[in-house]
Formats: C-alpha cells, structure tokens, sequence
C-alpha cells in the first residue's frame, strides 16, 4: 500500500517534471511491446566529450535494431556528472514503468547517488564509463553492471605505464579530491610505491595551481599522475608547462574526451591519456556508420555505450517485457560486443580478463593509440 | 602537515600568494566601491569579470594572434585586449546598474530585493554565456573550459641574489598593474572633483544632493570604476591561467567579495590588503597541507580577523577615506 502510494506520487512528479513521456505507464508492460531505455551523464559541461559519443553509440545500436514487435526509445537525461542533478533523473525513470532499463551513470559519483533508488524500481544499470571500485566492490546492488573495470586495474596499469613504458622512478601524483580521481590516485599510489615522489591534492573548480607547482618544483619528479577530470587538468598542465616543468603528464579515463585537446592547447602535447577502453580500428563498420550517423570518429566509451545499448536490446529479442526479465536476462548475458566479450559476474563487473587497457597520446589536439599494459 | 615545504620556499610562496591576491583585489574593488555608495553587494559583479576574460579571448581572435608573436605585437594585442575588456566589463556593469538596479532604486525597493535582482542578473550572464551564445554561435561559447592563446608568454626576468627566487614577467605585469590600478583609482577618488562626489554621496546620499550632486551619476561612475577594474583582473588573470569558461566568474567572485569584507567593505584601500592577505593565506594553506585546505583557511582567518574587527581589518569608511 504505502509502496503503491509512493509509486504513484514519483508517477505524479515525473509527469509534473515535464517529461515526454505520454505513454499510460501500465499498459506498456503487457502484451504490446513499447519501451523506454534512459541514458543519464553529462551531456553539458566540461567534461561532456568524455559522455557524448557512448550517447551517440547507443543511438546507433537502437538505429541498428531490427525488431518488428517492439518499439523502443532512447531518452536522454542531462546530469552535467553531478551527483545532485543526476537524483531526480533517477527517481523520475524510476517511477515511469516503461522505461526498462538505463545506460549509465557515466560517472562515477552520480552513479554512486543513483543506484539505490534504480535497485529499489528494479532499474537495471548498464553503465559505459563509471569506473570507481567501491560501485561493485562495496555495498552492491542488483541492478548495476558496467562494461568497464573498475578503477583497482586501471590504477594497476596507470602505475605499470609510469614505471615500465616512461621508467619513471619518482612519480608526483595529484587527484581532485573527489569520488573518481582520489581513489584512483590511491590506487596509482599503492602499486607505485616507492617510485611516488611526492602527493598532492587540489579541488574540483580550481583554477590557480601555484602550491602544487612549486611543490613539484622542489620534488623535481620524472612523471606527472593527474587524476581528475579535463576542466581542471587544462590549466595544471599549463601552469606546469609555465613553469618549466617538463616531465611528462600522464591522466586516468576521466581527460578521455575530445575537449582535453581543446582546453590545454600547446601545453598539452604528448600528454598521456590512460584508459581501459581498445582503439576503434578506423576501417570497421562501427567506424564507418558512426562517421555515417554524427559526422566524426567515434570518440570516448562510443563502443561501450553501443554494446550497453545491445545489451538491452537482446534482451527485449529474447522477450523480456518487464523490469525483472530485463535484470534476470542482463546478469546471465554473455556475448561478443564491440569494445571486449561481455559478460557479467555476480557484482555486476567484467570478466577481467576480458578488458584490454591502452595508452593514448595527445597529438596535436587529438588522441592517438600509443600502446596496450597490461596491469 | 609539511612545514618545512612553506619555510623553505617563503618567498615563493608569499610571491604566489600575492600574485593570487592582486586578483582578487582588484575584482573586489567592485565590490567595496559600490557598497560604500549604495550600500549594496552586487552579485553580478563576479560576472562582470567573466565578461572580460571573453572579451581577452575575442579581442585575440579577432587579431588572429597566438603564442609566439613578435614584441611589438605582444604589447599592442595586450594592450587593445586590456582597452577592450576594461569598457566591456565596465559596459556590462553599467548595463546591471541601468536595466536592474535603478528601476528598482526609483521605486523605492527594499534593499533584500536589489540582492536577489544582481543574484538573477548573475545567472542570466553565465547562462548567455554557457548557453544561449552556444546556440547562436557555436564554439567555443558552451559550457567547457577555453583556451585563450598565451598572447603574452612567461618568460623569466631576473633572479634575486641571496633567496634565489626567480621574477618573471607576467607575475611583474600582474603585481605592478594591480597596484597601479589601484592607486590610480584611489588618487581619483580622492584627489579628483567627480571622486570628491562619490565621497560626498557615500558620507550622507541625501545631503551631497542637496549640493548638487548628482546621485545617479555618482552611481554610474562607481559601476563603470568597478567595471573596469574587473577588466584589467580579467586579462591579468587570462595573462596568468589561459583560460576562461562561462561560470568562471563564481569562486573568484566569491574570494573578492570575501577579500572585501576582510578588508572592510566600503575601503578601496581595505580591498587591496583584504585581497592580498587572503591570496597569501591560501597558497601558505596549500603548502602546508593542500589545495582542498585552502578555502577552510581562508574563511578561518576571515571569521577570526571580524571577531576582532568586525568592520574589516582597515574599517568600512569610503566616504571617509583617508586622503
């Protein structure tokens, strides 16, 4: 009863909230196969390239489907990455029945906000780029899965990069002091050991990085570790390259974007962009069709955002029509997609052995594959 | 905890604090000018600023110049983007005052309602910057981080004997202009006929009228001061970071207003030690523990320094500024 009350009342508030949504909510799970999918992150903002083109990829994976019964629709929910902003995007798909499922949070921190709420709908999360270890590892939830591994393995191979492709012996590590770079400067921290000079940190909106410059200046490190997102890492990179420190900077997933190019300008070349994602060969037909649908290459997480897209596609082929199907069909898939073989085990993660992690430098603007470590 | 990382390098780091400081000073001239005449915080000032960082960008654009440029051109794009963001910004403050503020003023509104107005002036201007300018003309308006071109590149100037501290030039440009501005500004307002008005309507508003002074004017001229000193903060700071972004007015806004009070809100010369003092005791926070400690600090010695002296620490007195 009282659940039924909320339910409704959330019905209420998503209507009132100005979604699109004309559907009745009750009639689309039942005979008539008429669904919804959500995809929450920033699709505004600073950090947006590194959300946009796994959008753009699920687009195309739902443009691809051929499925005569069903009719599905991807609604994108703008979230800008912030975790207050990404709270009622989740209780609005919540309380609308159809939709089925939800691709994301792409980050981190909003996924963190939001996964209670889906688990407690019986949401299914497919997420492309939410990469924080305790998503999976600690207080885990049902209904969250994600196509990428979680941050203990990229910090592994960000570490293994500095150490084995740059030997850099005294590593200066700096994070954001938020939910994806802390722990994932930790990370780097813990398999670096003794080749960590020195470690800082800096806020989310900062702008003027002089302390942590001049306490590079006295650490004199052989490599830079940044682990954040693009808006801050543009003018920490320029500031260092001010002021003469030429080591070379090495970030997490998080300056995996188009715009990292943009914002840092000169200051950025040859900077390295880790992340746990292959190269798309320019030559496929995933290649061609995106360039053929959104008029560019495809950029960061398109393949893991077409593949979560497949995913609940597949599902709906195999005849799943209502949530629980959904989450019952999703924990048990396996198969071949496009960024890696997916499959998910009881915490939600990819088979680790299944994920390749690469190195991509920054040249002239653009990210180029360099190399793959393994962690 | 590292102590000895703020020992070590003290005069470094009090160079950067400074450098950061300056800034903040001069957006907050802003602040304090206005209040002392209206008695009003004028949040859509930290967006005046913003205005003026885009204007740096345009104004380099427009040119078409880049790093690496000759001398001669170096000093004229500064120069004409200094010229260009200082009657932008002042333009921008002059049109909050017009289109929000005085309608407000002729109506007799209560002073909570001139807050919320420069609260909704602010939004509106970070919104035409990160959005509806998106719309219309694309990149790079829009909600990311821009890169403005290092027109003017950091080059270093000397070293001083004895403490090894290296001088460069863009902290010289921005340390020396910030006081030059700011002692231009006080020497007008002091010295000058039309500052000897903005004494006279901060003192007592109604009597300066009855001389003869014209109250609107009077605020006009302190929007447009204000403005303009956020111009040249605008391009110090592009000279300084490189880059702009549409709500990049907010947390500088907020360290000027902060610098203000700390100073004595209403005391042009209140602004500058406020500004510096705050700059200085970040970069120190920072040293000492880091980055994320910095604002904790800063409001600490804020919150101490007005149980003190809860008018700021050289007191709320723009009509009664000391000649």
């Amino acid at each position: 009863m009282g659940l039924g009350a909320l339910a409704l009342a959330l019905t209420v508030t998503a209507s009132a909230c100005g979604t699109t949504d004309t559907d009745d909510g009750g009639s689309a799970s039942g005979e008539d196969c008429n669904f919804k999918i959500g995809v929450m992150g920033a699709l505004s903002g600073a950090n947006a390239s590194i959300v946009l083109p796994s959008v753009d990829g699920a687009e195309l994976a739902l443009n691809q489907w051929e499925n005569d019964e069903c009719e599905v629709t991807l609604e994108k929910f703008d979230t800008e990455g912030d975790p207050a902003k990404a709270t009622p995007v989740a209780t609005q798909i919540a309380g609308d029945d159809t939709f089925i499922g939800v691709i994301g949070g792409a980050f981190s921190g909003e996924t963190r906000a939001t996964k209670s709420i889906y688990n407690d709908a019986g949401v299914t999360m497919v997420s492309q780029s939410a990469t924080a270890t305790d998503l999976t590892q600690e207080d885990q939830v049902e209904v969250f899965h994600r196509l990428v591994p979680y941050d203990d393995y990229q910090g592994a191979a960000i570490a293994k990069y500095l150490t084995d492709e740059l030997g850099a012996s005294k590593v200066f590590v700096v994070d954001n002091s938020e939910a994806y770079g802390e722990p994932l400067a930790d990370r780097v921290e813990e398999t670096l050991g003794d080749s960590m000079v020195q470690r800082d940190k800096t806020e989310v909106g900062q702008t003027d990085f002089a302390p942590t410059i001049s306490k590079m200046e006295s650490a004199a490190p052989d490599a830079v570790f940044y682990g954040g997102y693009i808006a801050e890492a543009a003018p920490l990179l320029k500031q260092m390259r001010d002021a003469g420190i030429e080591a070379p900077f090495v970030g997490g997933d998080g300056l995996y974007g188009a715009d990292f190019g943009n914002a840092v300008g000169d200051a950025g070349e040859g900077a390295v962009v880790m992340c746990p994602c292959a190269p798309i060969e320019e030559d496929s037909t995933f290649a061609a069709d995106y360039e053929a649908e959104f008029g560019s290459a495809p950029g960061a997480y398109a393949a893991e955002g077409f593949d979560a897209m497949t995913v609940f596609l597949a599902a709906l082929d195999d005849g799943a029509r209502t949530r629980e199907d959904v989450e019952t069909f999703v924990d048990g898939y396996t198969g071949e997609g496009l960024s890696k073989e997916i499959a998910f085990d009881e915490n939600g993660d990819v088979p680790q052995e299944n994920v390749s992690y690469w190195a991509y430098k920054n040249e002239g603007g653009t990210l180029v594959p360099e190399v793959e470590v393994a962690p | 905890m590292d102590f000895d990382a703020l020992f070590s390098g003290l005069d470094r780091h009090t160079l950067d604090g400074i450098t950061r400081g300056s800034i903040y000073a001069l957006v907050a001239l802003g602040y304090t000018m206005v209040y002392g005449v209206m008695k009003l915080i004028n949040f859509a000032h930290s967006e005046v600023f913003m205005v003026g960082t885009w204007t740096v960008l345009g104004v380099y654009t427009v040119l078409g110049v880049s790093t690496g440029e000759t001398l001669p051109v170096v000093i004229g794009a500064t120069l004409l983007a200094l010229l260009a963001a200082m009657i932008a910004s002042a333009g921008t403050a002059l049109a909050v005052e017009r289109i929000a503020y005085r309608p407000l003023r002729k109506k007799g509104a209560p002073p909570l309602i001139f807050l919320i107005t420069g609260i909704g002036c602010s939004l509106v201007l970070v919104e035409l910057f990160g959005q509806v300018f998106e719309v219309l003309f694309g990149p790079p308006f829009g909600r990311v981080t821009v890169n403005i071109p290092s027109v003017l590149e950091t080059k270093e100037l000397f070293t001083i004997p004895g403490i090894d501290l290296t001088i460069t030039n863009t902290r010289v440009i921005i340390i020396v202009g910030a006081i030059a501005m700011m002692m231009a500004l006080d020497t007008f307002v002091n010295k000058s006929r039309l500052g000897r008005g903005v004494r006279a309507v901060a003192q007592d508003p109604d009597t300066a009228s009855l001389m003869g002074v014209n109250q609107n004017r009077v605020i006009m001229l302190v929007f447009v001061l204000g403005g303009a000193m956020a111009g040249v903060a605008a391009l110090l700071y592009t000279i300084q970071y490189d880059i702009t972004k549409f709500d990049i007015g907010f947390i500088i806004g907020l360290k000027a207003f902060t610098a203000a009070v700390l100073g004595g809100i209403g005391n042009l010369r209140g602004a500058l030690v406020g500004g510096l003092l705050l700059g200085i005791a970040e970069v120190y926070a920072s040293t000492i523990w880091s980055s994320e400690w910095a604002n904790v600090t800063a409001f600490v010695v804020l919150v101490v320094v007005l149980m003190f002296r809860p008018t700021g620490l050289l007191g709320e007195s723009l009509g009664k500024a000391r000649a």
